[in-house]
């Protein structure tokens, strides 16, 4: 009799787990709605529902410009598609990423839960992206990275988790050769120390820059590590001091690249020293954190000068300038604006809308629209490579000319230097 | 034979009652103490540093290491009269670090600072003294004394409480950008004894703060509310009894603790340029250490704890790993710090000076 109910039971509980399985199976997998077939799933929206795009970049502590920066180039893309699409208006939910790996994880777990969201933009800092993408990816979501350069995100062989993962901004890969090359042959430097914060980012562009500096002959002297939140740089700086480094490369953050420069005015033995740093200091912040001790600190930087940038460039400047008041205010807004355009035209090839008006997307076809799509981009010539590297590289170093946050305008403080 | 045969006895209960934890714990001990002497040695048969250089180290230590201090005698004071961890100490700090950029950048900007740097940092130190110590009274009666009688965790969390209002509040008011000191001419010259220079920002704010903490001390020492005080800290019921307003105390412990804040707040600013609202996180849990390494409620092991700290984290990365040859040691100093923290605590519960008041309660 007991063997009875408890076979009754088993039986009971199978048939629940095999309901469940095939229920999550439907969720999670291969799907068919309205009109459209997809291996990863189907986004439905409604008629005149708005069309999701999600974001997450850095929008608060010492990093905010870098982020907000971004995120103003996507709300001037999604202007010049005229605020719609395929008649469904755009709606933009932007989460603060705090450009760490937790905050990372915070903002693509909410982004992923969020229903209908149709693709995410974002985010400016690696150590965000590479715990965010691969959440998004588990939930068919593809994410369009728009400052984030750590080489390892778009490296050949890289793992399935980022197969939704793509960016329309180069690799530090190529940064850290062309550093390695200006601080070689341009400034014919001997010897050089490198500081990383343990950010993918820097840990990566240091490495990166130190092995091709290497290659031409160079002297790495010692390979240095900080935290970020360090403040006293006195004995690190005296540490390098001893080396005596032609060039200290530091590709770090805003509040301890800042410290470093402050401090290094008052380290003896760093007089002929120069320091240099990455794309992530590119912003009025870093020049009121460093204060007058930014005058002659370079940093290497894609090529932003008109010339170097696709045509509608100049134009984008202006429009940035009359909804914001203020000239760009870092260095990424253009690589969000063709991250937006990418996506904006993955998103109308794939996307089928049915006799009532609702729009139905594709997860899988919409990832392999984002990486077959090419376009003019005002960055540049946007064509993804099967990792998902979509943008092109031109070097360039810009250098600060003076310590007033107010006079920071991209190309005149900092100022290009080279080529 | 007899004798033999207990001997071997007592000597295998002793091996007996050794545990797996105690040889662990020992092996860790001798570790930390091999690594110490063998990177010392190491360090120093090198010669990668000058004696300037070393001595630069020092002063780097001490310079952070009195910043630490001051913060650690709020934490020990108000340990020591509530039993209490008041950990929006640190904000108290940054709250000071904020007055006086207010007021520092206007006196830069006018020249007043340039001109006159005692007037102006008597200016710039008093103002953020009051504003640190009336965050730290508006906390204290507003926050912590419906606490007053709760035992548990409850006035630990309100406290964490207290210290992400304050962060999150100052964010909303001022932003969330790092905002720069001004860096007056004087600050940036330095005097020279021998080989050696010394910055004249690190030998003021080692100098004040040594003045600062001699002054607190005397208060605490000498005083009528410093004797009421210690007595409360002591037995707070006995002292009620004997007519002390244990209230009256409390308050005075928070204005002692809250100006001291405001000094550290100013200091701290003035040496590493930068204020925004998350600043006062990682000093003040430094200074919490220092003040359990000194012995939490003993003034002078906060200040000794202190300097150990910053003394520690500036020199011992240099001192200890680059003699074993270990690559990128700075990113170590919170790790050679705190385990040096824990070691000092393993062979001293109490802390360093803690003994003298655990003997008198006892």
């Amino acid at each position: 009799m007991r063997t009875g109910t408890d076979k009754a039971r088993r039986g009971v509980l199978m048939a629940l787990a095999s309901t469940l399985v095939l229920l999550a199976s439907q969720v999670a997998g291969a799907a068919t709605v309205g009109p459209v077939t997809d291996p990863l799933g189907v986004i439905r929206i409604p008629k005149g529902a708005p069309l999701v795009i999600g974001g997450y970049w850095v929008l608060s502590g010492p990093d905010t410009a870098l982020g907000l920066d971004e995120k103003r180039g996507v709300e001037i893309a999604m202007k010049d598609e005229g605020g719609s699409l395929l008649g469904h208006p755009i709606k933009l939910d932007a989460e603060d990423d705090t450009c760490n790996a937790e905050g990372g994880q915070t903002a693509a777990t909410k982004l992923a839960a969020t229903p209908n969201m149709v693709i995410v933009l974002g985010p400016g800092c690696s150590s965000a992206a590479t715990p965010g993408a691969p959440i998004l990816w588990q939930a068919g979501i593809v994410n369009i990275c728009t400052a984030c350069t750590a080489p390892a995100l778009t490296a050949p062989g890289r793992k399935p988790e980022y197969d939704g993962f793509a960016r329309t901004v180069f690799s530090d890969s190529e940064q850290g050769k062309a550093d390695a090359s200006y601080i070689s042959k341009v400034m014919g430097a001997k010897s050089v120390v490198t500081v990383h914060d343990g950010s993918p980012y820097a840990q990566q562009l240091a490495t990166v820059m130190a092995d091709n500096f290497e290659k031409l002959g160079g002297k790495v002297l010692s390979r240095e590590a900080i935290a970020p939140t360090d403040v006293d740089m006195h004995p690190l700086l005296t540490r390098i001091a001893s080396e005596k480094p032609d060039v200290v490369y530091m590709p770090i953050f805003t509040a301890a690249a800042a410290q470093i420069l402050r401090q290094s005015k008052e380290v003896p033995g760093l007089e002929k020293t120069t320091l240099m740093g990455g794309a992530s200091l590119l912003s009025a912040d870093f020049i009121e954190a460093a204060g007058p001790a930014v005058v002659g600190f370079r940093i290497g930087y894609p090529d932003l000068s008109p010339e170097a940038m696709g045509k509608g460039y100049p134009k984008f400047v202006e429009e940035y300038k009359t909804a914001y008041n203020e000239a760009p205010i870092s260095g990424f807004h253009a690589n969000a604006y063709d991250g937006a355009m990418l996506a904006f035209k993955a998103i109308a090839k794939v996307a089928k809308t049915d006799s009532a008006g609702n729009l139905y997307i594709g997860k899988k076809a919409l990832r392999d629209a984002v990486f077959d799509t090419s376009f003019d981009g005002i960055s540049g010539p946007i064509k993804c490579d099967q990792w998902g590297e979509c943008s092109q590289f031109k070097p360039s170093v810009l250098e600060f000319t003076s310590g007033d946050p107010k006079t920071f305008a991209i190309g005149k403080n900092p100022k290009k230097i080279w080529p | 034979m007899s004798q033999s045969i207990v001997a071997r006895e007592s000597w295998l209960g002793a091996a007996a009652r050794i545990n797996a934890v105690d040889i662990v714990l020992w092996a860790l001990r001798i570790g930390v103490v091999l690594v110490v002497v063998v990177g010392t040695i190491g360090s120093l048969i090198k010669q990668r540093y000058t004696g300037a250089q070393w001595f630069d180290f020092v002063m780097f230590g001490l310079t952070i290491g009195s910043i630490y201090a001051q913060i650690a005698l709020g934490y020990t004071m108000v340990y020591g009269v509530l039993r209490l961890i008041n950990f929006a100490h640190g904000d108290f700090m940054m709250c000071g670090a904020f007055a006086g950029y207010f007021v520092a950048t206007p006196l830069q900007n006018s020249g007043f600072l340039e001109r006159s740097p005692v007037a102006g940092m008597a200016a710039i130190l008093a103002v953020a003294m009051v504003v640190s110590t009336a965050v730290a009274l508006l906390t204290e009666r507003i926050a912590y004394r419906p606490f007053r009688r709760v035992i548990g965790l409850a006035p630990l969390i309100c406290a964490i409480g207290v210290s992400f209002f304050l962060e999150q509040t100052f964010r909303g008011m001022f932003g969330s950008a790092v905002k720069a000191y001004p860096t007056p001419s004087w600050q940036r010259a330095s005097f020279h004894i021998g080989a050696v220079a010394i910055p004249r920002i690190d030998a003021l704010v080692i100098g004040l703060a040594v003045v600062f903490m001699a002054l607190l001390y005397l208060i605490v020492q000498r005083t009528r509310m410093g004797t009421a005080m210690r007595a409360t800290s002591e037995d707070p019921e006995a002292a009620a009894l004997m007519g002390i307003d244990v209230n009256k105390v409390v308050v005075f412990t928070f204005v002692l603790g809250g100006a001291m804040a405001g000094i550290a707040g100013v200091f701290y600013a003035f040496v590493y340029k930068q204020v925004y609202f998350f600043m006062g996180f990682t000093p003040g849990i430094k200074a919490f250490g220092a003040a359990v390494l000194g012995g939490i409620g003993n003034i002078p092991g906060a200040m000794l704890g202190g300097f150990f700290l910053g003394l520690v984290e500036s020199i011992g990365p240099s001192i200890f790993l680059d003699g074993l040859g270990i690559p990128a040691p700075y990113q170590l100093r919170d790790v050679i710090a705190f385990t040096l923290l824990i070691m000092v605590l393993i062979f001293r519960p109490q802390g360093l000076l803690g003994e003298r008041m655990a003997k008198k309660r006892a």
